[in-house]
């Protein structure tokens, strides 16, 4: 794929529309219809439309799936930039093919976090302004605004940005109709060796500052849960690890499924090979052990030696009104490993294998999500209240629909007008 | 520098005396124009034990107007805050209605505005068959004090009702506090289990009242430091249920 020889066509099917495309961007942009329809009502109605409630004598949950679906999102959203930044500290050149679809999960991925925290707000444009107006750091929510939101997502836009720019630069000998925009992300980088090192020392830097800055923004949005000593499921200090860990397993589980959709619809092929996907598979299975400890770990503390209260969530997440998920979340976590091990022992990695764990370790991530938020509502009343319950609505499920379709919209977008996996070096001349 | 010391407001309940009638619950309802499914004083009417040994208990539960709130903590944009008399109060005009301190508070007392009060009331007043008899009023009874601002701060904090999409709770009835009233629920009570007044004074009734008797608080192993203090009873053990629940969820 030379693509600095002229007349020669945009690498990777930039610019180029397909029907298989098309249909892509079809069912998303429905999907994403779909979710705005929903939120409309829900806008003009108020959250009356969601099966949300008051706990204690609404019996309802207050939080149930768009704080579920912040949690997921952000939680994915720790893998892409992670990912970029280790194979920039580390050199990992294997894995280079996959940085820029890292990098663009995270950045999408906390896009739709923001937006599902919007959706959730009953007056989202005070939110927007009062935050801005009014915050206050003793709030745990600060962090999820300032570090996540904010600090995480400027970060990784940046980084994204700075790692396209060799890629732009060649784009932008190609004429084409996308070539002003190419030519605006070089923004006169033209890859000479001198611009190529201070670029490289740039990118270092930033991925030495982002590394911290993942945990410690992580770490608050499980703080949000874990320093409320008023709810028993909640309140624990290993929440703020296990959301951590859990993260990096549900965005990297995401990240395999993404790469291993691209390399099948033939973009940069020869970049995403096996060894891309058994060294992700090796960080998953890590992650995914690391995660089951933490899990067994609370577990253990809550039904041994849990108050009254704990043992009551506990009791309905192992055999009561949550078991079902809680299973079937487990299940799912523990055959995806099951798949990892086995391979790692036989040394021989599929692809198939591993997207199908990427999708069990996603799936089960929400369902995890889910169990954080809702139990310790309804069954984690320190008062005797009735215990609640809650059901999201059709409304609900469509926005969160809506969210992911307007994901695969920015994913397929993007593709389309810039390489979605970073252009080798060697093909450039030097001192072009 | 002025002599006279603030205020500092708590209450103190009776469980002896309560009797379970929920009087209570309905003039804060009325003084407060609180919308359907919303309870800022909930009394909670609880069982122990099988049949035939079971045994009664009654538990009136306002907002406990904690020392350490775990709902000022938590919100983001400092609209429910604490007074220097000892009152938190939801500035109603910032609340941008994520619900963390609902989330937040182990008394489950803050109630989530989810559609517009107005068309949430429990009777429909725009209904023609009942405008002859409300003069066409949209609620009927409306308190004016509960649009004025209150305190030092001049916030809009009194009342119920208000906006769609904040969160509202028992406020102490701080329009009537500030006339120099007593809370609808302390007034309305004909028992007189409910003592509201200044803790801090210690020849104040309710110091008075309170004191060398056998007191608790609710969930004080949590550490928020309620206000409110309860004497002729013992704290709501785990095996205790809830009977005769109030029902509905706000807006259905």
């Amino acid at each position: 794929m030379s693509v600095n020889v002229s007349g020669q066509p945009l690498p990777q099917g930039i610019g180029r529309v397909t029907p298989g495309w098309l249909a892509v961007v079809g069912a998303a942009a429905a999907a994403l219809a779909v979710g705005l329809y929903a939120y409309s009502r829900e806008a003009s109605e108020g959250l009356i439309e969601t099966g949300l409630g008051d706990p204690g004598t609404g019996r309802g949950v207050a939080w149930g799936l768009y704080v579920a679906f912040v949690v997921y999102f952000v939680g994915v959203s720790f893998a892409g930039i992670t990912i970029a930044a280790l194979i920039r500290l580390f050199r990992i050149e294997r894995l280079q093919g996959i940085a820029r679809i890292a990098e663009l999960l995270t950045v999408v991925a906390l896009l739709l976090a923001a937006l599902s925290i919007l959706v959730d707000l009953g007056q989202p444009l005070r939110g927007i302004v009062n935050l801005f107006l009014y915050a206050r750091p003793q709030s745990p929510f600060f962090g999820t605004f300032t570090l996540v939101i904010s600090g995480y997502l400027f970060a990784s836009i940046v980084y994204l940005y700075l790692d396209g720019r060799h890629d732009a630069a060649i784009c932008a000998r190609v004429p084409s109709r996308l070539q002003w925009f190419h030519r605006l992300w070089a923004a006169g980088y033209r890859d000479t060796p001198a611009e190529r090192e201070r670029h490289r020392r740039t990118t270092v830097w930033l991925a030495i500052a982002i590394i911290p800055l993942l945990v410690v923004a992580h770490s608050t949005l499980g703080f949000v849960f874990g320093l409320q000593v008023g709810r028993p499921g909640w309140y624990s200090a290993l929440q703020a690890p296990a959301f951590v860990v859990l993260a990096g397993v549900s965005g990297l589980g995401l990240l395999i499924v993404i790469a291993a959709f691209m390399r099948r619809v033939g973009v940069a092929r020869e970049r995403l090979d096996e060894a891309v996907f058994s060294l992700l598979g090796r960080f998953l299975m890590v992650l995914l052990i690391a995660y089951l400890y933490f899990m067994v770990a609370e577990l253990l503390t809550s039904t041994y030696a849990g108050s009254h209260h704990e043992q009551l969530i506990t009791q309905a997440l192992l055999s009561g009104e949550y078991s079902t998920i809680f299973w079937a979340s487990v299940g799912l976590l523990v055959l995806a490993l099951g798949l990892m091990v086995w391979q790692a022992v036989t040394h021989r990695w599929s692809i198939a294998a591993l997207v199908a764990a990427g999708l069990f370790v996603n799936v089960a991530a929400v369902g995890k999500r889910y169990l954080i938020v809702v139990p310790s509502q309804t069954q984690g009343q320190l008062l005797p209240y009735v215990p609640g319950s809650y059901a999201p609505t059709l409304g609900e499920y469509a926005v969160v629909v809506g969210l992911f379709g307007l994901g695969v919209l920015l994913f397929a977008l993007f593709m389309k007008v810039f390489p979605i996996v970073e252009l080798p070096e060697e093909e450039v001349p030097a001192g072009a | 520098m002025t002599a006279v010391a603030t205020p500092k407001f708590g209450m103190v309940v009776d469980l002896e005396r309560c009797q379970g009638c929920r009087a209570c619950v309905e003039a804060c309802k009325v003084e407060n124009n609180t919308s359907q499914g919303v309870f800022w004083m909930h009394v909670f009417r609880l069982e122990e034990g099988e049949y035939p040994e079971t045994q009664i208990s009654f538990l009136p539960r306002p907002c406990q107007h904690c020392d350490n709130a775990p709902c000022v903590k938590v919100c983001p944009v400092g609209a429910r805050y604490k007074r220097i008399d000892g009152l938190v109060l939801t500035d109603y005009e910032r609340c941008i209605g994520c619900r963390y301190c609902v989330v937040a508070c182990p008394y489950g007392v803050n109630y989530f505005n989810w559609k517009q009060p107005a068309q949430n009331y429990y009777m429909d007043w725009s209904d023609p068959d009942i405008q002859p008899a409300s003069g066409g009023a949209v609620p009927p009874y409306r308190n004016p004090d509960l649009d004025g601002r209150y305190g030092s701060e001049q916030k809009r904090v009194a009342g119920g009702g208000h906006f769609r999409g904040i969160v509202e709770k028992c406020t102490f009835c701080v329009q009537r506090i500030e006339k120099g009233l007593q809370p609808a629920c302390v007034t309305v009570c004909p028992v007189q289990a409910l003592v509201f007044g200044d803790l801090e004074d210690q020849e104040s009734p309710v110091s008075t009242y309170l004191r060398g008797k056998q007191s608790f608080r609710l969930l004080e192993e949590t550490g928020t430091e309620p206000r409110v203090h309860y004497i002729g009873g013992r704290p709501p053990g785990t095996d205790v249920r809830e009977i005769e629940p109030l029902q509905g969820r706000a807006g259905t």
